[in-house]
């Protein structure tokens, strides 16, 4: 981190507006802080291709013709969007990894600790926003676009991988980049079931120090710099993939 | 759509609810007839009058919340279309600020940085934990519907604004008779969506101590001790949940095919 001096500097500068930032001082705690703001920034890492990955399949299952796999998927869906997120961590955690670890007990434990879970249970809870994002598109690709592509000898695979997703991921995007910032938001609820993020750590120091208002304003801005730049990512991304003649 | 022929008798498949809810019934009565009732579900039995007050208070700090937050978002969303660029640029601010924080700091703030009592002349008010959630709730809440509202104004067509100006109405009047009524119509449906995603943010409500609905399934499952009852309780919680949300969610898509226009 940078020169203890300075950072005596600014803290010593902040304290008269009645902001105390000594917990920067101590090295324990300073790290503590550095290893949250990490971790949190590796969970949004992990989180969002695999919230995609997620969506991509959840909206093949949705928009498939196959009863079987359009019916359950509707189903996991609509439960995944009406309830809770916290609620689902639960029971992901406290439910299916106490089964898990019981099951795996003589077999050399339970390899999932609780940041796969917090990655897990995130990643599919939004991947039914994205698919219900992606359906929303796929079903926006003009009928007669399609008509005229397999008028022109288009195999179905290949309407699918150059006519249709393009189209569908174009139509779907800024949704898509809304869900992002709305995950990175959410990944706060891995401090509920005590993954080491920067709003964990920041509950462990505010318990000793009672700087609640100063750490609050620290996690705000860590969080504002994290979606800003996920927003510009999308802004970028629409810029490159705008298509003339279609009004966006 | 359900089609029904007079004189056609019951058709299950056009009845699925109902006909899931008879094997519901069925399945209880047996077990209660029979005395064979799984354990874990005799306990659930027990603990549901407290679920259902955990709920309730779920439900009154949802109310409350969207009832203090629609309120605050319908004044700055007028604000932020004032001709004054310092109000719409302050305004603009506020909505960002409160739109990219997460609802669980949000919480934290209102839960830790308001007081325990509130001293009041002579007397000592005691401030409830589910109040302050409530408080911390509204923020966001104002800045989504500040948002819904701008975009529903400016979603009237400008036509129609400039063929009221031509007929002599004043700015308060075109408000109040041509463009407010429609632009209510057009923001119920967002409005509705709103409400069900803050009804499912006051799960977060027992990470600081309100007395919930999730708080008392904690306390169920660790008064019970039981494997087979800690998931269904769990699970029970995902059920209300659902039960909850998922007709809201489905009137609101009633709503919006009906009033579908563009």
């Amino acid at each position: 981190m940078s020169d203890p001096g300075l950072l005596a500097q600014a803290v010593a500068a902040i304290k008269p507006l009645g902001l105390n930032y000594a917990f920067l001082l101590d090295l324990g705690e300073r790290q503590a802080f550095l290893r949250g703001l990490v971790v949190t920034l590796e969970l949004c890492l992990l989180t969002i291709p695999c919230s995609l990955a997620a969506g991509v399949a959840m909206a093949a299952a949705l928009t498939s013709r196959r009863g079987w796999l359009a019916l359950p998927a509707r189903a996991f869906v609509e439960v995944t969007r009406n309830t809770p997120t916290l609620v689902q961590l639960y029971c992901a955690f406290l439910v299916l990894n106490m089964l898990i670890t019981r099951q795996l007990e003589g077999v050399g434990g339970n390899p999932l600790t609780p940041f796969v879970w917090v990655v897990i249970v995130v990643a599919i809870h939004k991947g039914a926003f994205h698919a219900e994002a992606l359906r929303a598109g796929i079903e926006a690709v003009p009928q007669v676009t399609l008509e005229a592509a397999r008028s022109l000898g288009f195999s179905q695979r290949q309407l699918l991988w150059r006519v249709e997703l393009p189209l569908a991921v174009r139509f779907a995007l800024p949704s898509l980049v809304n869900n992002l910032v709305d995950l990175v938001k959410m990944t706060a609820v891995a401090s509920a079931i005590a993954v080491g993020d920067v709003t964990y750590e920041s509950i462990m120091i505010w318990t000793q120090r009672d700087n609640v208002l100063e750490l609050l304003l620290l996690i705000l801005l860590y969080f504002g710099v994290l979606t800003w730049l996920v927003s510009r990512a999308g802004s970028w991304l629409e810029g490159r993939l705008r298509m003339p003649g279609y009004g966006q | 759509m359900r089609i029904t022929v007079p004189g056609r008798r019951f058709d299950p498949r056009q009845h699925p609810w109902w006909v899931a809810l008879a094997a519901v019934l069925a399945v209880i009565g047996t077990w209660v007839a029979t005395g064979t009732t799984p354990v874990a579900l005799v306990f659930l039995w027990q603990w549901t009058p407290a679920l259902l007050w955990g709920l309730l208070t779920n439900i009154k700090i949802s109310v409350l919340a969207m009832a203090l937050g629609t309120i605050a978002g319908l004044v700055v969303g007028a604000l932020s279309l004032s001709p004054l660029r310092f109000l719409r640029m302050l305004t603009r601010w506020y909505v960002q600020f409160f739109r990219n924080a997460p609802v669980l700091v949000l919480i934290y703030f209102t839960t830790y940085v308001f007081p325990f009592e509130l001293h009041i002349v002579k007397w000592t008010v005691p401030f409830p934990d589910w109040i302050k959630v409530v408080l911390g709730l509204a923020l966001p809440t104002s800045a989504v519907v500040a948002e819904i509202f701008r975009g529903a104004i400016q979603s009237i067509p400008s036509a129609q604004w400039e063929a009221a100006q031509s007929l002599a109405f004043r700015r308060t009047e075109i408000f109040r008779l041509i463009v407010l009524p429609q632009c209510l119509r057009r923001m119920l449906p967002p409005w509705m969506n709103l409400y069900a995603s803050i009804t499912m943010s006051t799960a977060l409500a027992s990470l600081v101590g309100a007395h919930d609905v999730v708080d008392t399934a904690q306390i169920a499952s660790n008064t019970v001790a039981r494997t087979d009852f800690t998931v269904l309780v769990y699970f029970t919680l995902l059920g209300v949940f659902f039960a909850y949300c998922y007709p809201i969610a489905r009137a609101t898509r009633a709503l919006e095919r009906r009033h579908a226009r563009y």
